[in-house]
């Protein structure tokens, strides 16, 4: 188990999935400057590929149902980001008619980064971290979200103003 | 500020006493029209010129039970922005649209109908656009109370509170382990 898990945190594909402003901090991350690949990180274009959902900033309620809709479509296991206050208190939309305030309660979150806007450091640092919670069997918001599917589900139906939600649609 | 302005003059000529216009700043002026002649109106200008709708926008005017839209004009050629500013009726708000005039305008008006509510009769799409799933009033007028909207929605965060302070959300089950 601990070298599957070793092996795992070793190669981590990130989605591309830019919600909000932290999106332009991405690029200096991937590209030579930062040079995420260091580690083992490359973003990946789709959702079914990918092992880390980033969220970068804010999320409209609109938003929010495509953020499901993918994360769902990972594959297990997969770790969650919440990037920039605004995943964690709403940050400066914090009163805004049309964003959600807290990600945790729609989507299970590992590790939080917290700045408005946090640099590329902070984001590696933050991938540093998450390595070494999933070497140590630490990031388990996915068994978090499959055990508490109930309710994610309610809370996901009160924003979006249904009875009954679920991501597969007819 | 004379050459540009021999526009409004031409405006006047031909539209007469029932519309006010006036000189803003350099290379702007505004056009307030009552709302039968705005048709008319954008329509001469267009003609005239100004053959860019930049946008259409809104001011709640909620003491005089009115909105105000504007349409904001820009011509390439004199290279001058008119505003042309009209009221209609806060309760009932209503206007013909524009899209035989300004294809573009389908969107804003689009907009205006999400934002403020307003219905424009001859739109074939006015659908929700950017507000998916919404359920409040429209949430650019002045009287729809944001915080209390947020409140009953979304449940306001408690600043004062770091992360770790806060109630954990409820969650049965172990915290597994694989």
């Amino acid at each position: 188990m601990g070298l599957f898990r070793w092996s795992q945190s070793r190669s981590l594909w990130m989605m591309h999935f830019c919600t909000g402003c932290g999106a332009v901090e991405m690029p200096p991350t991937m590209t030579s400057r930062y040079d995420m690949e260091r580690f083992g990180i490359i973003p990946m274009a789709t959702p079914r590929q990918a092992d880390i959902l980033l969220i970068t900033g804010y999320l409209t309620v609109k938003t929010l149902k495509r953020v499901v809709r993918s994360y769902e479509q990972m594959a297990d296991p997969k770790y969650v980001i919440g990037f920039g206050s605004c995943t964690i208190n709403g940050g400066m939309y914090w009163d805004s008619y049309n964003t959600i305030k807290q990600l945790d309660l729609y989507i299970p979150v590992d590790l939080y980064i917290a700045g408005c806007m946090p640099r590329p450091d902070s984001i590696i640092d933050a991938f540093v971290k998450l390595r070494e919670m999933i070497a140590k069997g630490e990031a388990n918001g996915w068994i978090r979200y499959r055990e508490n599917l109930e309710w994610y589900r309610a809370n996901q139906a009160k924003v979006f103003n249904v009875e009954k939600w679920s991501a597969i649609e007819p | 500020m004379n050459g540009e302005m021999e526009i409004l003059e031409k405006v006047k000529r031909a539209f007469g006493d029932r519309i006010e216009t006036a000189p803003k700043r350099e290379r702007q002026a505004e056009i307030r029209v009552p709302l039968e002649l705005l048709h008319p109106l954008i329509g001469y200008l267009k003609a005239q010129g100004f053959g860019h709708l930049a946008t259409i926008s809104c001011v709640d005017w909620i003491e005089e039970g009115e909105f105000e839209l504007v349409y904001h004009l820009w011509s390439y050629e004199r290279r001058f922005h008119l505003l042309v500013k009209t009221r209609i009726d806060r309760e009932n708000p209503t206007v013909e649209t524009i899209i035989p005039i300004f294809r573009i305008a389908e969107t804003y008006e689009r907009e205006l109908h999400e934002m403020f509510g307003i219905d424009f009769p001859g739109n074939p799409n006015l659908t929700p656009f950017l507000l998916e799933d919404w359920d409040g009033p429209p949430p650019m007028r002045r009287d729809f109370d944001t915080r209390k909207y947020v409140e009953e929605k979304y449940g306001m965060v408690d600043l004062t509170k770091e992360l770790w302070e806060r109630q954990e959300p409820i969650l049965e089950g172990e915290n597994g382990e694989d």
